[in-house]
C-alpha cells in the first residue's frame, strides 16, 4: 500500500521572520568578529599595539633625580643603534619643546607627565598618547620622510592647555648623527 | 528561541549565555595575555609568564637606569607640592620679619623696592621660599643673593615667606590694555597665556606673582631664561616659554606687569 | 493619563530647560574658538563654558528623560499607578537640587574641570558633591523601576512583562550598575581631596573609574531611544514590530556588555595593561551587535507598515510611509545619524584606528552626531508623542515639529561631519582657541566655521522644540485616549524566564566586571605610591 506523505507545510510568516532574523544575527556576529580579527592583524603587522608595560615613576623626585631629569631629556642613540626620546609633558610645555628625531631609524617615546593628564599627539601621526601623573607612556614609532610636524597636548590641562603646543623635527638621519657626535641628548629646543 | 517552546525542550538560556560569555572571555584573555605579547616584535619577555604579567598590567619598576645623563650645572633640588607653606603661623611671620631687616637695603623696608630689585610683597610664599633655596645651592646664581642667603636655614627661609607673603601688596592703577602676549600667548609657539600660570588665572606651584615688578627685573630674568643664564625653572617651564618670546613681546610682557598691581 | 503625569512633566521641562541653556552655551563656545572671533580675552570662561555644558547635557539632561519616560512607561505599559510615588519624588528633588549645587560653583568659576573632571586636577568640592546628589536620586528611580517590575510580576505569574517596561527596567538596571564606578571615583577619590582632606590622588586609577562609568553611560542614554523606536514607532507609523523576542535580546545584550568595556576609552593610557585593553576591546566589539540587531528589527518593522499601506517591491514600500508624521521623519534622522556615528564608533573602538584621532576633535564631533544627533532628536520625538497624554491639552504643531526635526538633524550633519574631517587633519580638543593664522593649521579654519553655522541652525532647532512643548502646555484641552506602545507580529503567551527577567544578566554583568576590570582596580589599588598631589582649579576666585 503506497503512502502518500503530505506535501511539508511552507513555511509559516513567523518562520520566514524567524529565519531572517537569525541569517542576520549570524551576519552581524560575522562582521563583528571579522573587525576584531582584522584590528588584532594590523595592529601586529604594522606595530601598533599598545605598550606592554606598565612602569610608574615617583612624581616628585621626577627633577630631581633619574630618568626624566632635565639634562636626560631629548633624544638619545642607544647602542643597537636605534633611538630613545626621553621627555616630559607639564602645565604648559612640553621639554624638550622641539623634539629632534631622525628618519628610517626606531624611536621609542618615553613620556610623562610632572603635573596634571596632558595629551600627546604628533599631527598626522598615529603617535597618540595620554600622560598620567605618574606613569610612563611608551610608543615606538618610525619616521620616512623628514619635515615638521605639531605637537600639541590634547588633553585639558588647566587655563594654558591652549597654548600647549610643542614640536618634532625630523631629520635625515646622517644629519642627525653628525648632531649627535657633540652632544648625548638632542632637541631643537633652542 | 522566537517561538513557543516548553521550557524543557533544548539547551536552557543560562548554560548558554553562561557558556558562551566565558568562552569568549576565556578565548580573549587567551589571546590577549599570552599570544599577542609574544607576537610583538621588539619586546622582549623574559618567558611567557613575563609576558603575561605585562599585559595584565603588574607594575614594573622603571627600568630607565640606563646611563642617565647629569647636567654639569646645579638645578633646583626642591620638590614643589601646592599644599606647602599653608598657614603659616604668627611666629613665623615675626621670626620672617626679623631676618627680612637685613633684606631692607634692596628690598625695601616694606618689601617694595625702590630700584630694580624685585617687590617681595604679596609675592606667594612658595615663590619666595624656592627662589632662596635656589639662590643658596647655586641652582640660581647671583653674586648677590648667593653670599646673603648661604647662612640661612630651611626653616629661615620658611619664615622669610611666610613674612613677605603677608606684607600688603603695592597698589598701582592699571594701565591699559594687556598686550596679545600676556592674555593669549603664542599658542603655536608654545607659550600659554602668563597668567595661566602667574596668578590672573591660576596660580601654578611655585610661580611667582608678576604684578608691579620692575620691568627692567623682568626683562632681565626673561632674557636669562631664554640664553639659558638663568635655569632653575623646573623642567626648563620658563626656558620654553622665553626661548619662543621675540624682544618685542619680552618687552611688552615687562612693561606691562610692571605697571600692573 | 497616567496619574503621575505632574512628576513626569517636572523631569521633562527641567531637563529640556537645562538643554536650552546648555545649548545656547554650546554655540557661543563653538563660535568663540572659531576663526569668527578673535582670541578670548579669558580663556577661563571657555572651559567653565565647557564644564556647564557637559555636565548639564551628560548628567542632567539624559537622566531626567530616562527617568520621565520610564515611570511613563511603567503606569502605561503595566496599566496601574506608579509604585512609590513620593520616593520618585524624592529622586527627582535630589537630581534638581544636585543639579543647582553643581553649576554654581561651575558658574562662579571654581570648578572649570570639564565634565570628565579627570584628578589631579580638582575643583570645588560642591560641584562634586552634586553630581553625586544627581546620582543618588537617579538610583531611587533604578530602585521603582525594579520594584514596579516585580510587584507586576508577582501579581501576574508567567506573564510576559510587557515589553517596554523590560526594555526599561534593563535600561535601569545598566545605569545602576555604570553610575558605581564615578560614584567610586567621586566619594573615594576625588571628595575627599576636594575638601581637604587628602591632598594626593591616584590620577590612572581615577581614570579607570571614571572609564567604568564613562562607556556605558552613553548606552544609558541610548535607552529611551531605543525603547521609543521598539515600542513607539511602528505604533505611531501604523506598523507592527518585528519581534518581541529579538527586541528582548538586545536589551539584554546591551544589560551584560555595555559596561565591562569601558577601558577602550584608556587605550592610549600607560596605567592599564595590553592584555585589559584587548580584552575589553574584544566585548567592546559585541556590543555593537545589539545596536546591529536593532537596526534590522527597526528596519523590519517599518517595513511592515509601509507595505500595509500599500508598498510593493525591494525598496518601494519606503514611498509609501507617512512621512508627513514626525514621528517617522525623527526616526528616520535617527537611523542616518546613528549609522554614521555608529560607523566612527566602530573605528574608535578599535585600538589601531583610534590612535590616530583618539583626543582630536574627531572625538567630539563623534559623540555629538551620535548623542545630540540620533539620541536625542528620539528624546524630541518622546517628549511630541506622549506631550498629550501628560498635558492632557492637543499637540497639534506639526509643522513645526517637522521643522523643528529637519533643523535638527540638518544643523546636526553640518555641525558634525566637517568637525570629525578636523580632527582628522589633527586638531587637539579642548583648547579655547586656536591660531587659524598658521599654515598648518590654516586648512582647519573654514571647517570649523561650518561647524559654527550648524551649530546656529541647531539653537533654532531648540528654540522650535521648547516653542512646540510651551504651546502644548497652553493648548486646548482633549481627551489623549489610551496610550498604546506597538504591538508585536506576534505577541507572546509566553516568553522564556531569561528574556522576562534579569537574574541572569544581572550575574553576567557582574562578573564580567569582575573579569574585566576587577584585576586592574585591584592591582592599582595595592600599588604603593602612585598618588600625586592635587592641582586645584578656580582656587582664587
Amino acid at each position: 500500500m503506497t503512502q502518500t506523505l503530505s506535501p511539508p507545510l511552507p513555511p509559516s510568516p513567523e518562520d520566514r521572520a524567524e529565519r531572517a532574523e537569525h541569517r542576520w544575527a549570524a551576519v552581524a556576529v560575522a562582521v563583528v568578529t571579522l573587525l576584531v580579527v582584522v584590528a588584532a592583524v594590523a595592529g601586529l603587522r604594522q606595530e601598533v599595539m599598545p605598550q606592554s608595560r606598565i612602569e610608574t615613576v615617583n612624581l616628585g623626585t621626577l627633577h630631581l633625580g633619574g630618568e626624566f631629569v632635565e639634562s636626560n631629556l631629548g633624544s638619545a642613540i642607544e647602542p643597537d643603534g636605534s633611538v630613545t626620546v626621553r621627555a616630559i609633558g607639564q602645565q604648559f610645555s612640553f621639554t624638550p619643546s622641539c623634539i629632534l628625531v631622525p628618519t628610517d631609524t626606531p624611536i621609542t617615546f618615553r613620556v610623562t607627565s610632572s603635573d596634571v593628564v596632558h595629551g600627546f599627539l604628533i599631527t598626522g601621526t598615529d603617535i597618540n598618547l595620554m600622560l598620567v601623573p605618574g606613569y610612563i607612556s611608551k610608543i615606538t614609532a618610525h619616521f620616512q620622510t623628514p619635515g615638521e610636524r605639531y605637537m600639541p597636548c590634547h588633553e585639558f590641562c588647566g587655563m594654558g592647555h591652549e597654548g600647549m603646543w610643542g614640536r618634532i623635527k625630523v631629520v635625515d638621519k646622517d644629519a642627525f648623527k653628525q648632531m649627535a657626535a657633540s652632544t648625548r641628548r638632542l632637541s631643537c629646543a633652542k | 528561541m522566537m517561538r513557543e517552546r516548553p521550557a524543557s525542550e533544548g539547551v536552557g538560556w543560562v548554560p548558554v549565555s553562561i557558556g558562551m560569555t566565558a568562552a569568549i572571555a576565556v578565548a580573549s584573555i587567551i589571546v590577549g595575555f599570552g599570544w599577542l605579547p609574544l607576537q610583538q616584535r621588539g619586546e622582549e619577555f623574559r618567558g611567557v609568564w613575563d609576558a603575561i604579567c605585562s599585559a595584565a598590567g603588574l607594575v614594573q619598576v622603571s627600568s630607565g637606569t640606563e646611563q642617565v645623563v647629569q647636567a654639569d650645572y646645579p638645578t633646583t633640588r626642591i620638590e614643589l607640592t601646592p599644599q606647602m607653606l599653608r598657614n603659616p603661623s604668627a611666629q613665623s611671620i615675626g621670626r620672617g620679619a626679623t631676618l627680612a631687616l637685613r633684606c631692607t637695603m634692596c628690598h625695601g623696608a616694606r618689601g617694595l623696592s625702590k630700584a630694580d630689585t624685585p617687590n617681595l610683597a604679596g609675592q606667594y610664599p612658595i615663590a619666595i621660599y624656592k627662589q632662596l633655596m635656589d639662590f643658596k645651592s647655586g641652582a640660581r646664581a647671583s653674586a648677590v643673593m648667593g653670599p646673603l642667603v648661604s647662612d640661612l636655614s630651611d626653616a629661615d627661609m620658611r619664615d622669610l615667606a611666610a613674612y613677605y607673603a603677608y606684607l600688603p601688596r603695592e597698589a598701582q592703577p592699571a594701565s591699559g590694555a594687556p598686550p596679545q602676549i600676556v592674555t593669549s600667548g603664542a599658542p603655536v609657539r608654545g607659550i600659554a597665556p602668563c597668567g595661566s600660570c602667574h596668578g590672573a588665572l591660576e596660580v601654578k606651584v611655585g610661580a611667582a606673582w608678576l604684578g608691579g615688578q620692575p620691568s627692567d627685573y623682568l626683562r632681565a630674568q626673561l632674557k636669562a631664561f631664554s640664553s639659558g643664564a638663568r635655569r632653575n625653572d623646573i623642567g626648563e617651564q620658563m626656558r620654553n616659554v622665553a626661548r619662543a618670546m621675540t624682544a618685542e613681546e619680552i618687552d611688552a610682557a615687562s612693561r606691562f606687569y610692571a605697571d600692573r598691581p | 493619563m497616567p496619574s503621575s503625569r505632574r512628576l513626569i512633566l517636572a523631569h521633562l521641562w527641567f531637563a529640556f530647560v537645562g538643554f536650552g541653556a546648555a545649548l545656547l552655551l554650546g554655540e557661543w563656545q563653538m563660535y568663540i574658538r572659531s576663526p569668527l572671533h578673535t582670541w578670548i580675552s579669558d580663556p577661563e570662561w571657555y572651559y567653565r563654558s565647557v564644564t556647564a555644558h557637559g555636565t548639564t547635557m551628560a548628567y542632567v539632561l539624559p537622566t531626567l528623560v530616562a527617568m520621565g519616560f520610564g515611570y511613563f512607561v511603567t503606569e502605561v505599559a503595566l496599566k496601574r499607578p506608579l509604585i512609590g510615588l513620593r520616593w520618585a519624588w524624592l529622586g527627582f528633588a535630589l537630581v534638581a537640587l544636585g543639579t543647582f549645587v553643581a553649576i554654581i560653583p561651575v558658574a562662579l568659576g571654581r570648578a572649570s574641570v570639564l565634565y570628565t573632571f579627570y584628578p589631579p586636577l580638582i575643583g570645588d568640592p560642591f560641584y562634586y558633591i552634586g553630581v553625586v546628589l544627581v546620582v543618588v536620586g537617579s538610583w531611587i528611580w533604578v530602585a521603582l523601576m525594579g520594584v514596579n517590575m516585580y510587584a507586576w510580576k508577582r501579581q501576574n505569574p508567567g506573564a510576559p512583562v510587557p515589553f517596554a517596561m523590560f526594555a526599561t527596567v534593563a535600561g535601569s538596571f545598566l545605569w545602576g550598575w555604570t553610575a558605581v564606578g564615578a560614584a567610586l571615583e567621586l566619594l573615594f577619590q576625588i571628595i575627599p581631596v576636594a575638601l581637604g582632606l587628602r591632598s594626593t590622588i591616584d590620577a590612572g586609577l581615577a581614570r579607570v573609574f571614571f572609564s567604568w562609568t564613562l562607556h556605558a553611560i552613553v548606552y544609558f542614554w541610548l535607552m529611551p531611544t531605543y525603547i521609543a523606536y521598539y515600542t513607539i514607532v511602528p505604533r505611531a507609523i501604523g506598523g507592527r514590530l518585528f519581534s518581541d523576542a529579538m527586541g528582548r535580546l538586545a536589551f539584554v545584550l546591551f544589560l551584560v556588555v555595555a559596561m565591562p568595556i569601558g577601558i577602550h576609552h584608556l587605550f592610549q593610557d600607560p596605567q592599564v595593561g595590553a592584555g585589559f585593553k584587548f580584552l575589553q576591546s574584544v566585548f567592546t566589539a559585541i556590543v555593537a551587535v545589539p545596536t546591529l540587531l536593532t537596526v534590522f528589527t527597526i528596519c523590519a518593522s517599518v517595513e511592515i507598515a509601509g507595505r500595509l499601506r500599500g508598498g510593493k517591491g525591494l525598496l518601494g514600500w519606503l514611498a509609501t510611509l507617512p512621512w508627513d508624521n514626525p514621528i517617522m521623519l525623527g526616526t528616520a534622522f535617527s537611523f542616518v545619524m546613528l549609522g554614521f556615528g555608529g560607523a566612527g564608533g566602530l573605528i574608535n573602538m578599535s585600538y589601531q584606528l583610534d590612535s590616530t584621532i583618539h583626543n582630536t576633535q574627531w572625538v567630539t564631533g563623534h559623540f555629538h552626531l551620535i548623542f545630540a544627533g540620533a539620541i536625542v532628536i528620539m528624546y524630541f520625538v518622546i517628549a511630541y508623542d506622549i506631550w498629550p497624554h501628560l498635558t492632557g491639552r492637543a499637540l497639534d504643531s506639526v509643522r513645526l515639529m517637522r521643522a523643528q526635526l529637519w533643523t535638527w538633524f540638518v544643523g546636526m550633519i553640518v555641525l558634525t561631519f566637517p568637525w570629525h574631517y578636523v580632527g582628522m587633519l589633527g586638531m587637539p580638543r579642548r583648547m579655547a582657541f586656536y591660531d587659524y593664522s598658521d599654515p598648518a593649521i590654516a586648512a582647519q579654519a573654514a571647517w570649523v566655521t561650518m561647524s559654527v553655522i550648524g551649530g546656529a541652525i541647531l539653537v533654532l532647532s531648540g528654540a522650535l522644540f521648547l516653542i512646540v512643548l510651551v504651546r502644548g502646555q497652553m493648548a486646548a484641552r482633549i481627551e489623549p485616549g489610551l496610550y498604546r506602545f506597538s504591538v508585536a507580529l506576534r505577541e507572546p503567551r509566553t516568553v522564556p524566564a531569561a528574556l522576562n527577567g534579569f537574574g541572569l544578566w544581572l550575574g553576567l554583568m557582574v562578573a564580567l566586571t569582575i573579569v574585566n576590570y576587577g584585576f586592574p582596580i585591584a592591582h592599582a589599588l595595592a600599588t604603593p605610591g602612585t598618588g600625586v598631589p592635587a592641582v586645584m582649579v578656580g582656587v582664587g576666585r
